[in-house]
């Protein structure tokens, strides 16, 4: 095999992954009642198309798309709509909702299916992926159909299907691989034929060892990484396969590569072949404060608690509910939360787990800038950003930040960098807004 | 429906490494400690003694500091306070009497560290500028003090050399006065004078005298490199600060703090790689002929490598301004040694770089990812 590569600096938190690595994916059927949220992804939320007391069946659209970064919604069973309201998201605020009372999970809308998806052209494609809901499975959410749309002038040459999962605790996408390697695969190859690159890897980092040889006795070409945070972040990734650096503020389409995540693959092959819209998701449900982790097939829109009571529920030292993983997952105040597109991983973790130091002063020890992999400087960013002085942090690079969170792990002084770069960002960006 | 379950929020990575800067300063205690114990060892209980007194004045100044800026005095007890004091007793020779190391010690804590907001954000090594203080003050006492160690006392053999000239010869330097035992710097040092000297009778017209005088000289520096010399530095058998005496010693708590990851090698290794070449450079009578070993060997240029020029707070955190601060600092002591007014250049060395860190950080800061290097 090939040897491992990597990008310069990132840590390696403890994986934690083998509470859930070992466990096969549990199809779950859906609740009772489902809280479909309208903005699953990134961009403008789509506008409902269905009102209270509607009837709807499954995979048929309730939202719809709503700009050109955006998409629709679709119901994940057959139905009646209760309301439409209100209700919290897994990134804390709240956002509108369509509530359904779900009546079965069977039949439903009838799509046609696409037995050769090289018989249609890459835009038919595309269209029946936007269609079909589809957003990066990875964490951001972003609309899938917009990456497979560069601007003509952007020359394509690589794509690369993102299965690192480099987030401590998660292990979706790795159960995923070795569950349903088939379908990830076709997504890739419909991906690849989409964008019409040559050039189409997986990226696999070299814990899941598994995942790295059945793919590649299926004839993939798997690029091996070393363990390292945060490598499934795109820029990292790139750099790690082609040795590209996508330009600051840039795009991957810029260094002519698209990055799609496994679960995003594995959807796309589901969406052209059967036409089956975006209606579930692999989510791990883990940490030491639930009695039984687990890898789920869940429905969109089911709740957190509902998959914590399926986990055996909560232990008595649970102390964060996390959504996502636990570099850049967002805590929650309540499980009360739907399930969505994007949502990963499912974290409750014990005292023990999580980190809990008093803030103290910077002491410059530099570790954080030894490790950012975006080569900043974030004790300097977060010292200016304390002072509120946002043009000298603008000169350090806050808004280059993509709040991986690996100064912070590493600080001794246990400072909130990323707290004070993303409030940096929110600045510079709010005061650029006034000047415009 | 949900249950009614309260979860703490905090902001992401909800998980760290296990380090904290507590930590850090109790490894640097740690990695201080077998030097303690040369010193004890060579200097007896007297130095046990400075190193405390010294240690318990950094807590107690930092304590009453806190609680006279209204701030958290648990802070005091955050390990940092005792690392100043230690260092700075380190940089005091076993004669002083009690009351300098307190006084030294209540002065870098309260003008060198909480003056400017504590810890993190002193500009000058606390524990130097105290030092400093003290030299400025204090000069006889300051070097007075330089017994040579007791366990070297009572052995039989006094000299560095195997011949035994560099003792005979100290006596019959005229700056030997004010000093009762002499550091081997400072018996470099006068081997300069002497090469003056020589050169002044050279001019005059006096080749005998100069001629005299010049072999004297060499004589000195040939008996300073040799290797009984080099092994009674790296043992500790030499006179010199409390803390700079045994090298070994202070390469076991380097080696200790490496492992546990406090030690950033970058700062010590270029500043100690830099003292190398230029002593080889110009440490010597003339140009190319120094002994770098023994320059890096003697004085405090490694207590001053390991524990003061990687100092977190005062040096820069960029990589390329660590390197470049290790350099600087090299290049200052060595012209110090070689043509300034003192034997020894390692602390002054370190006080003027820290004075240009904040500088050297803005000309040193990466290239952010994905950034073109802006031209001019």
């Amino acid at each position: 095999m090939i040897k491992a590569r990597s990008f310069k600096g990132g840590i390696h938190p403890p994986g934690n992954k083998d509470l859930s690595s070992k466990q096969p994916i549990r199809r779950l059927p859906a609740p009772e009642t489902v809280w479909i949220p309208l903005c699953q992804h990134m961009g403008v939320p789509s506008k409902p198309s269905v009102s209270k007391g509607d009837k709807v069946k499954r995979g048929e659209e309730i939202g719809t798309q709503n700009g050109f970064i955006s998409l629709p919604t679709h119901s994940p069973v057959n139905g009646t709509v209760k309301s439409i309201e209100s209700f919290p998201m897994p990134h804390r605020r709240t956002g509108p909702c369509v509530v359904i009372e779900t009546e079965s999970e069977d039949g439903g809308q009838v799509f046609e299916k696409w037995d050769d998806y090289s018989s249609h052209s890459p835009a038919e494609i595309t269209e029946r992926i936007k269609l079909a809901g589809i957003c990066g499975m990875g964490g951001a959410s972003f609309p899938t159909y917009v990456k497979l749309s560069p601007p003509p002038d952007k020359n394509i040459d690589t794509l690369i299907i993102n299965g690192i999962e480099c987030e401590p605790y998660l292990t979706a996408d790795h159960r995923l691989m070795l569950e349903n390697p088939d379908d990830v695969i076709l997504g890739m190859e419909i991906l690849a034929y989409t964008l019409g690159v040559e050039k189409c890897l997986i990226g696999i980092e070299i814990n899941k060892p598994d995942a790295i040889e059945l793919m590649d006795k299926k004839g993939v070409s798997v690029l091996p990484l070393k363990v390292s945070y945060p490598q499934g972040a795109e820029k990292q990734l790139i750099d790690a396969a082609t040795g590209r650096e996508v330009p600051a503020g840039g795009l991957p389409l810029d260094v002519g590569v698209v990055v799609q995540n496994v679960g995003t693959a594995a959807a796309v092959a589901k969406a052209v072949r059967d036409g089956e819209p975006s209606l579930r998701r692999i989510i791990t449900v883990t940490g030491r404060g639930v009695f039984s982790p687990a890898n789920y097939d869940a429905c969109v829109g089911t709740l957190f608690s509902d998959l914590i009571g399926k986990s055996g529920g909560y232990t008595e030292d649970v102390k964060r509910l996390i959504s996502g993983g636990p570099m850049m997952g967002m805590s929650l105040y309540t499980d009360g939360v739907p399930v969505t597109k994007g949502t990963s991983g499912l974290l409750a973790l014990t005292d023990d787990e999580v980190r809990d130091v008093v803030e103290g002063p910077c002491i410059r020890c530099g570790k954080c800038v030894d490790v950012c992999p975006l080569r900043l400087t974030p004790n300097l960013i977060a010292l200016a950003a304390e002072n509120e002085r946002w043009k000298l942090a603008e000169g350090f690079g806050a808004l280059n930040c993509m709040a991986c969170g690996t100064c912070s792990y590493v600080c001794p002084a246990g400072r909130y960098l990323v707290h004070y770069i993303k409030k940096a960002q929110d600045a510079i960006r709010a005061n650029k807004g006034k000047e415009a | 429906m949900a249950q009614t379950r309260r979860f703490e929020l905090a902001m992401s990575p909800h998980v760290g490494a296990n380090q904290t800067t507590r930590k850090i300063m109790f490894d640097v205690v740690i990695a201080l400690l077998p030097a303690l114990a040369a010193a004890t060892w060579f200097f007896g209980p007297r130095a046990l003694l400075i190193v405390f007194l010294s240690a318990a004045t950094a807590v107690v100044a930092e304590f009453l500091c806190l609680k006279f800026m209204k701030r958290p005095v648990s802070f005091a007890l955050d390990g940092s306070a005792i690392v100043t004091g230690m260092l700075l007793a380190y940089n005091l020779p076993s004669g002083v009497p009690i009351w300098l190391p307190v006084i030294g010690t209540a002065f870098a804590i309260v003008v060198g560290k909480q003056a400017f907001g504590g810890l993190g954000h002193n500009i000058v090594n606390p524990a130097l500028l105290g030092r400093a203080f003290l030299m400025a003050s204090f000069p006889i006492l300051m070097t007075a003090g330089w017994a040579a160690p007791e366990a070297w006392n009572s052995s039989e053999d006094i000299s560095w050399g195997t011949s035994g000239i560099a003792m005979e010869e100290m006596s019959t330097i005229p700056m030997a006065d004010a000093i009762s035992g002499a550091t081997p710097l400072n018996v470099l040092k006068q081997t300069f004078d002497l090469d003056a000297s020589a050169a002044n009778a050279r001019n005059e017209g006096n080749t005998t005298e100069a001629q005299s005088l010049e072999e004297r000289a060499d004589g000195i520096r040939s008996a300073l490199s040799c290797n009984s010399t080099y092994m009674n530095l790296l043992i500790g058998r030499s006179g010199g600060c409390l803390g700079e005496t045994s090298v070994i010693l202070l390469l076991v708590g380097a080696i200790y703090l490496v492992m546990r990851g406090v030690l950033e090698l970058r700062l010590p290794v270029s500043y100690l790689g830099t003292v190398a070449v230029l002593a080889w450079v110009f440490g010597g009578s003339g140009w190319f002929n120094g002994d770098p070993l023994f320059h890096v060997l003697a004085g405090g240029v490694i207590l001053g490598g390991i524990f003061m020029v990687s100092d977190m707070v005062t040096t820069p955190v960029t990589p390329k301004g660590r390197i470049i601060f290790g350099i600087g600092a090299g290049l200052l002591t060595m012209v110090i040694r070689r043509w300034g007014g003192y034997p020894e250049g390692c602390s002054y060395s370190i006080l003027l770089m820290n004075l240009v860190t904040p500088l050297i950080d803005k000309l040193t800061l990466p290239r952010v990812f994905g950034e073109v290097k802006k031209n001019g």
